[in-house]
């Protein structure tokens, strides 16, 4: 894998344009989407190697979105990481048993989230611009 | 039944008494219909049937008397007027009844239908009222819970955004940063991170206040988590030429705590004490036995800084309290740290208070419960007043797949021992506390006062459900073995003659913790021959 393809869904377009500008500067290609459907569509189409999902979404919760994602043959193995800025108490665990990997509060540490996803894709080759330690 | 029409239920054993009664309550009230028994245990199944609109209640009953009447009633029946029917001579127990919560107290022989009725009337009416306020303080205080989770969660949406831009700034992915600017962003995340915590606490206080804060106690070594905290806070002090230092008693038992809650307490009150000390000040951290108080153990924070007033001592573990002098201090935050310290330690069932001479500075202390084994195992392996016949210790094992392990393993492991708590007999087994700090590696460890043959179905369920959640997230791997405890035995259950049941249970718990020790030796040992040396188990001494 050269160049991981990571789905962003968040219906907040100002973070949007913040994760595709690091996750591009991390070399990874990225598609987005702003709403619980046009998730669905989006991964099945641009077949991402990894989600990055928003909680709080119109047109279908990320609860929805797991559960639909989980339903579908062809989606259900990507790996899911919720970015929420919900209260991890109650949302954590049910969104851990709906088949995402990892829950993470709002506002994450970019260091920590980019570890995350280095270990989620391991064949991926990181940072074309080097991020200060 | 038809609303304007009361309901009494009569408690009353003397049947001249109950009679008059009747009489007296159909005079004054049209409506009104009685019911009358003559026994607690009646009533109290009558009052399961169905609930009166107030109960008449006679203190001394054929099978209860005096206040173990009136308290029996009011648990049955919480929402329901009680008035109590008294003798001329215990108005003294009447009395007492009316500050538990009974609504009023009649006085036998002075009782005219008139006052009859209107003490019923006023004890229906006081209830009601009484309930209305109580059901109106839970809606405000689950509004201002569910307000609270709400704002939270609107307040860290943009504040996101703002971290994530400046963080796109700093790291230099919007162009080259000059070192001027560098500083200046520097300052914006940093508040960041404190609005950030604010929100933090705002929730967690909540938490506190409406019950839900939880503590998971570990068996831990307090001098470990002391060092992790001074390691995380000596930056800070070193900003304000601050020393910050330790003094942990070496032989300082082991603690029954919740490592991570722990440790939030003590960079709270390390925070604390470095924001109201001079530069050039210290702080010191400490933690000690007593001789008066040997189930506790006392871990302080003492400061050099401007020291407390009296007054403000009283107050300042309140909730959003706020010292009115602290001006030099420009980001004293929401007033909420030490309120949440002090919900921390009370989970703990320790005590946390502050000394201070003003002027002088100040010393926080709190205390945490020793980790006694032979405490724990004691309301499990005694049972008839002996020691149970047969003992068998469980070993869970679970390990993360993958190396260095992904991600969420401590919600796993954390799941995995709420459910092993599922697997196992409450009243026959006991689920450990584990050892250490939270770590990729968990072993939990079961006593179970059973034989290994019948330990084997137990074995099964835990493997079935533990299998399920390690297979769930395909990220765990799960190891369960079991061993007999062999306790040297001069009489049959492995007890000595003249021995005391305490002196059992003492010997039992050493016996485990010999064995548990041992147990994590061979690991230690094992990880080592393998050429990896992995932290395979976290015991006691190391902290993640």
């Amino acid at each position: 894998m050269t160049k991981p393809k990571i789905l962003v869904v968040d219906d907040d377009p100002d973070l949007l344009r913040a994760m595709r500008l690091r996750l591009r500067a991390n070399n990874c290609e990225i598609a987005t989407a702003a709403d619980g459907y046009s998730a669905i569509a989006t991964a099945q189409k641009e077949r991402p190697d990894l989600i990055i999902l928003d909680l709080g979404l119109p047109a279908g919760d990320g609860f929805a979105v797991l559960e639909r994602l989980q339903n579908n043959n062809q989606l259900a193995g990507i790996p899911v990481i919720v970015l929420s800025a919900r209260d991890p108490q109650g949302n954590e665990e049910r969104a851990l048993k709906a088949g995402a990997s990892m829950f993470f509060q709002k506002p994450v540490d970019n260091e920590e989230l980019m570890n995350v996803i280095r270990v989620t894709l391991p064949q991926w080759h990181p940072a074309v611009v080097p991020l200060p330690s | 039944m038809d609303p304007q029409t009361t309901s009494v239920l009569l408690i009353e054993d003397n049947p001249g008494d109950a009679d008059l009664m009747r009489l007296r309550l159909v005079e004054g009230h049209s409506s009104v219909k009685v019911r009358c028994v003559q026994r607690l245990s009646d009533a109290l199944s009558a009052l399961s049937r169905e609930q009166p609109s107030l109960v008449l209640l006679d203190l001394n009953l054929p099978d209860s008397r005096g206040a173990e009447t009136f308290r029996k009633v009011l648990e049955k029946a919480p929402n329901v007027p009680v008035v109590v029917i008294s003798g001329q001579d215990d108005e003294a127990l009447a009395i007492k009844a009316v500050n538990q919560g009974v609504q009023d107290y009649l006085i036998k022989g002075d009782i005219t239908s008139k006052h009859l009725e209107r003490t019923i009337r006023y004890a229906v009416e006081r209830q009601a009222l009484l309930r209305s306020i109580e059901m109106a303080q839970k809606q405000r205080l689950e509004f201002k819970n569910q307000f609270l989770s709400h704002i939270s969660h609107e307040l860290r949406t943009p504040l996101t955004c703002i971290h994530q831009y400046a963080t796109l700034l700093s790291d230099g992915l919007a162009g080259p940063v000059s070192p001027d600017q560098a500083d200046h962003l520097k300052t914006i995340l940093k508040s960041v991170n404190q609005l950030h915590a604010m929100i933090r606490d705002l929730l967690e206080a909540t938490r506190a206040e409406s019950g839900k804060m939880r503590v998971e106690p570990r068996c831990i070594a307090i001098g470990d988590l002391i060092q992790q905290a001074i390691a995380m806070m000596t930056p800070t002090a070193q900003e304000k030429h601050i020393g910050l230092e330790a003094g942990v008693d070496k032989r300082i038992p082991l603690v029954y705590a919740d490592p991570d809650r722990i440790l939030e307490v003590l960079i709270n009150l390390i925070d604390n004490s470095i924001k109201f000390t001079p530069q050039e000040g210290s702080v010191v951290v400490r933690a000690c036995m007593t001789e008066t108080d040997a189930g506790f153990v006392y871990c302080s924070v003492s400061d050099t800084g401007r020291g407390i007033s009296p007054e403000a001592k009283m107050l300042i573990f309140e909730r959003l309290y706020q010292d009115p002098d602290a001006v030099d201090n420009n980001r004293s935050g929401l007033g909420l740290g030490l309120f949440i310290c002090r919900e921390i330690v009370r989970l703990h069932e320790g005590k946390i208070w502050v000394t201070s001479e003003p002027g002088h500075g100040s010393t926080f202390t709190f205390t945490l419960p020793v980790y006694s084994l032979p405490k724990l195992l004691s309301p499990v392996v005694i049972w008839q007043n002996r020691l149970r016949p047969a003992f068998v210790l469980v070993r869970v094992q679970l390990k993360p797949v993958t190396n260095p392990p992904q991600g969420n393993w401590r919600d796993l492991w954390q799941q995995c021992l709420d459910t092993l708590r599922h697997c196992v007999y409450l009243d026959k087994d006991l689920v450990l506390p584990p050892l250490g700090s939270p770590g990729p590696d968990e072993t939990f460890f079961v006593v179970a006062c059973t034989d290994m043959q019948r330990s084997e179905i137990m074995i099964t369920r835990i493997r079935e459900q533990l299998g399920k959640i390690a297979g769930l997230h395909g990220k765990g791997t799960l190891a369960v073995s079991a061993a007999p405890i062999e306790l040297p035995r001069a009489e049959p259950g492995g007890s000595f003659p003249g021995e005391s049941l305490d002196e059992q249970v003492e010997r039992l718990a050493a016996r485990i913790a010999e064995m548990i020790v041992g147990n994590m030796e061979k690991q230690k040992s094992a990880a080592r021959s393998n050429g990896k040396p992995r932290q395979s188990v976290i015991h006691k001494g190391d902290v993640q």
